[in-house]
């Protein structure tokens, strides 16, 4: 991506913003756009999670030297006994999959000891991602086995979703072609309880999802006919089905508002537009493309929320990995044998680690209103269910957070966390940092307060 | 053409791809709705040519007035796209609309094409529901039993993959569907039909869990006769044979005992030389699959439990995984699916690299069935797997493993059987006939009402066992007698939506 050539556009838009589109033919004038009293530039939120844990050794500071996990059952609760610093704020310490991080680390904390509670019943791997943003407490969601509630990016969406086409935009790297797992395994973003927000996997999928606007004047007519319709049988439904009908209202509704959005900021999306993405991608171009297209989803204002699966939980299924590992492998069968393919796994924890890296650099470049990049402007997140693939705990989760916030974070440090500290706790903080005021969130106890300003 | 990919129909965990509770709309998949529909009616291919309903439907009218037409037009195709009489408001609604494109000049046929695009993505059309009752607010603990109109759609769709077609519409306009005469003989056509390829496809594929060996990538230095001119996988190949067995159970309406110890079966000569590992393949044109029906006298071959996809899919990318396969049989065959594993189960001690070298996979796992927070479940499940022991991970047949120790697939079946052999193993299983056809059953009924079975279906189950267990285990006896079960006349009705919540404390 050429991110001098759009640092500017990003300024241009946010100025022809204030006047509708009508001023678009006029030259653009930089002296204007500067003098103009510009809009602050939106806050943003997105995630960039994991599957199937990490190998800790290679990631938490001072856990080098623990032994390899092994093969084990569900969700069991391992403490580091080792050399572990105290609850707190500490100096950054780059270890050898956090190094990649370095260039960003006045951009970035490093946020350990938080845990999130698996409600006994379901697989350890269906509630990692699942729950991670929903956090509930067990047995919290009434008849389901899942404590999942509406996701973090969707209750933020609510609020600083409003004003872009899409309130949230889910992505997914996972290409594989079986359909051997559950929903449960495969998406981290929820509407409400049992009402998934399926994730787009194919990068030419999300290009024609953000810059076609050629569906808009071709379903404009049909959506009122069908709502009037869905009006009238909606009546003709039992109390369950009516329950799971006002689905189809929310969907033909937010289809609704996404085209007034689309059609007001039409040429101004146009700007943004690149090469449609290639047919087939090796594994490590098809996760930077995927970061690429949420990176300019999220400067483009298309939306202002974003999550980025980087793999399903469990999944056997066998990845070629091209240009990241020599062999295909599956990550979760490695993760249950780490002492044979550490080698791999690490290089695999690195390489994500990287790409994340990859996304701050191109986010601190891209230059938004008031002298502020995209990086200043955003809280993203970076995270995995579980605090190890092999022995499925849901405790000490390895998290890194990034960006400012809108200067509302404090970065630059390692928080760890007192022993049981939810990991709600930082889903509240971010909440007051992104302005939406709520006293807790999930099974939350206080505000993860260290890593606000 | 260009259909973008829809989202996947997501899987519900041990089950198909078609449970209610797990199919949501999203307003990704309702654009995908509305894409698909557009794409249709602009599609070249529906022109007076190839549309057979062109004159009837798209043409401009030449005796009478085009609203009147368009009316009466509308009147029998909302009754087939929703699958029960229109109402007069929402006919109304559609005529109006279509009355406003007019208006709009466009033209008749492409007013037409705008109608029939959007009743593709209308409620009716994307959702099976059922009505409620007059008075049924508070009665949905009570069992209702469906009308006729939803009969005809929850068989159609059980056996066609479809809409109901215009005779089972009429008789449920009739009132006469559920007669039980009438029913019996609208089984019986359906059942003759060739729309039941559909299930002859979805079912068994779902059932077997056979996308799982699409992703199937056996290491090709280790397992090079599973691949063949050039990298071509013979994946597709092992993926026909159950599937071929399983529509020649049901054209020549077999027992169903023939899917898991039939006396032939279906191969290519890729499949076949898959199975004796003759690398030398490297002929056969990639374009056609011919498959020939051969005799199978070898009783260590036959049937879906020992076939290359089950054995292929249920294994890693270098050996086999006798858990992921004792999990398959007991899901499957006998559909009694393991419980995740219990919370908070120390590791396994890991052997060093020398010694596991030399270890069997059974001693490997010496520990699942000797350790009792382990054992209570891997007892019953890895034995099943280990059985299999003798077929490698590509499905062919092994006495020793790579390291030189002897494969030992011996066991014990529900504590009953015991047996040394891999072919003693299928036997046993064979003894074991009302297990499987009352799991089959269940397979079947699950997949018929689009949800998950509960205590309440138990008789239902016990009926349709009974019932097969008594004749010959036909095929379509069983499938009859899950169109014809309690269950399958009710609605499915649910108590309480999910997810009230407890939240703000």
């Amino acid at each position: 991506m050429k991110n001098d050539a759009l640092a500017h556009r990003v300024s241009r838009r946010r100025f022809l913003g204030g006047f509708g589109g009508a001023l678009l033919s006029l030259p653009y004038l930089e002296s204007l756009a500067v003098a103009a009293p510009t809009q602050a530039p939106a806050v943003r939120m997105a995630f960039f999670y994991l599957p199937n844990g990490l190998i800790r050794q290679g990631f938490f500071p001072g856990e080098s030297q623990r032994a390899l996990s092994s093969a084990t059952g569900q969700n069991n609760v391992w403490r580091f006994e080792g050399e572990a610093a105290p609850a707190g704020s500490h100096p950054l310490t780059f270890t050898p999959t956090l190094e990649p991080l370095q260039k960003m680390k006045e951009r970035i904390t490093l946020i350990t000891g938080l845990d999130r509670t698996f409600q006994q019943g379901t697989d350890s791997h269906a509630q990692a991602a699942s729950c991670f943003l929903s956090s509930g407490a067990p047995y919290t969601v009434l008849h389901s086995a899942y404590p999942i509630d509406r996701t973090l990016d969707h209750l933020v969406g609510d609020h600083i979703g409003k004003t872009t086409p899409y309130s949230t935009l889910e992505l997914s790297c996972n290409d594989a072609k079986d359909n051997v797992e559950s929903i449960y395994f495969d998406n981290m973003s929820w509407f409400g309880p049992g009402h998934v927000a399926p994730s787009l996997r194919d990068p030419r999928q999300v290009y024609d999802r953000l810059f076609s606007t050629r569906s808009n004047t071709r379903y404009r007519n049909i959506t009122d006919l069908v709502l009037d319709n869905a009006r009238s049988l909606e009546k003709k439904l039992g109390r369950a089905d009516r329950h799971k009908f006002g689905e189809y209202f929310e969907a033909v509704r937010s289809i609704e508002q996404r085209m007034d959005k689309i059609d007001a900021m039409k040429a101004e999306v146009a700007e943004y537009k690149t090469a449609r993405p290639g047919d087939h991608l090796p594994r490590n171009e098809y996760i930077h493309v995927m970061g690429d297209l949420l990176i300019t989803a999220l400067q483009a204002g298309l939306t202002n929320v974003a999550t980025l699966m980087v793999g399903p939980e469990r999944w056997q299924t066998t990845n070629k990995y091209e240009g990241i590992l020599d062999q295909p492998r599956s990550h979760h069968a490695m993760s249950h044998n780490q002492s044979e393919f550490i080698d791999d796994l690490l290089k695999l924890d690195h390489f994500h680690v990287s790409a994340f890296a990859q996304l701050l650099e191109k986010m601190d470049v891209i230059e938004e209103a008031g002298g502020t990049t995209l990086l200043d402007n955003i809280i993203i997140t970076l995270g995995a269910g579980l605090g190890d693939g092999a022995t499925h705990q849901y405790n000490d989760l390895p998290l890194v957070v990034a960006g400012g916030g809108g200067g509302k974070l404090k970065q630059g440090q390692h928080i760890h966390c007192e022993q049981g500290t939810p990991l709600a706790n930082l889903w509240l903080a971010q909440l007051h940092a992104l302005g939406v005021d709520r006293k807790n969130f999930a099974d939350s106890t206080e505000t993860l307060s260290s890593i606000l300003v | 053409m260009s259909v973008a990919a829809f989202p996947q129909d997501l899987r519900a965990e041990h089950g198909y791809d078609n449970q209610a509770d797990h199919l949501t709309l999203s307003p990704l998949l309702l654009e995908s709705f509305l894409l698909l529909g557009h794409t249709i009616v602009e599609s070249r291919d529906l022109n007076p040519e190839e549309c057979r309903s062109w004159n009837r439907f798209f043409m401009p009218p030449t005796d009478r007035d085009p609203l009147q037409a368009i009316r009466a037009r509308l009147a029998r195709f909302l009754r087939r796209a929703f699958r029960r009489p229109v109402d007069p408001a929402t006919l109304d609604r559609f005529v109006a609309f279509a009355e406003k494109s007019l208006a709009s000049r466009a033209s008749f046929t492409s007013t037409m094409k705008t109608v029939v695009g959007a009743t593709l993505a209308a409620p009716d059309f994307l959702y099976l529901y059922n009505t409620q009752e007059k008075g049924g607010a508070t009665a949905s603990a009570i069992r209702q039993k469906l009308d006729d109109f939803e009969l005809a759609s929850r068989l159609s769709f059980f056996l066609w993959s479809s809409i109901p077609d215009a005779a089972l519409l009429d008789l449920a306009e009739m009132g006469q569907l559920s007669d039980p005469a009438t029913l019996d003989a609208q089984i019986d056509r359906m059942l003759d039909d060739r729309r039941m390829a559909r299930f002859c496809d979805t079912f068994p594929s779902q059932w077997l869990q056979l996308d799982r060996l699409v992703s199937s990538i056996p290491d090709p230095e280790k397992f090079d006769s599973f691949y063949f001119n050039d990298g071509y996988r013979v994946s597709m190949h092992m993926m026909m044979e159950p599937l071929l067995l399983f529509e020649t159970v049901y054209i020549e309406d077999r027992s169903i005992m023939d899917l898991l110890d039939p006396k032939f079966s279906w191969r290519s000569d890729v499949l076949d030389r898959s199975y004796t590992g003759d690398a030398t393949t490297r002929g056969g044109s990639v374009g056609t699959l011919t498959f020939k029906r051969i005799p199978v006298t070898d009783p260590r071959w036959g049937g879906v439990i020992t076939s290359a996809a089950v054995l292929t899919m249920t294994s890693s990318r270098t050996r086999t995984q006798p858990v992921t396969r004792g999990a398959w049989v007991n899901s499957v065959i006998f559909n009694d699916p393991p419980d995740p594993p219990p919370a908070g189960v120390p590791p396994l001690p890991e052997p060093d690299e020398e010694h596991r070298k030399n270890l069997t996979i059974r001693e490997r796992f010496f520990e699942h069935r000797t350790r009792e927070d382990c054992a209570s479940c891997h007892k019953q499940i890895d034995p099943l797997g280990f059985a299999l022991e003798n077929y490698g991970p590509t499905g062919q047949w092994r006495d020793k493993y790579e390291n030189g120790r002897e494969v030992d697939p011996s066991g014990k079946l529900f504590n009953r059987y015991e047996f040394t052999t891999a072919v003693e193993f299928k036997r046993s299983i064979m003894k074991e006939k009302r297990r499987f056809v009352r799991g089959f059953a269940a397979h079947l009924l699950s997949y018929a009402l689009g949800r998950g079975l509960s205590a309440a279906d138990s008789p239902a189950l016990t009926d349709i066992t009974e019932s097969a267990m008594s004749g010959q285990h036909s095929i379509r006896a069983m499938l009859k007698s899950v169109a014809l079960s309690e269950p399958f006349h009710h609605k499915n009705t649910r108590i309480a939506p999910l997810g009230e919540i407890e939240h703000e404390k």
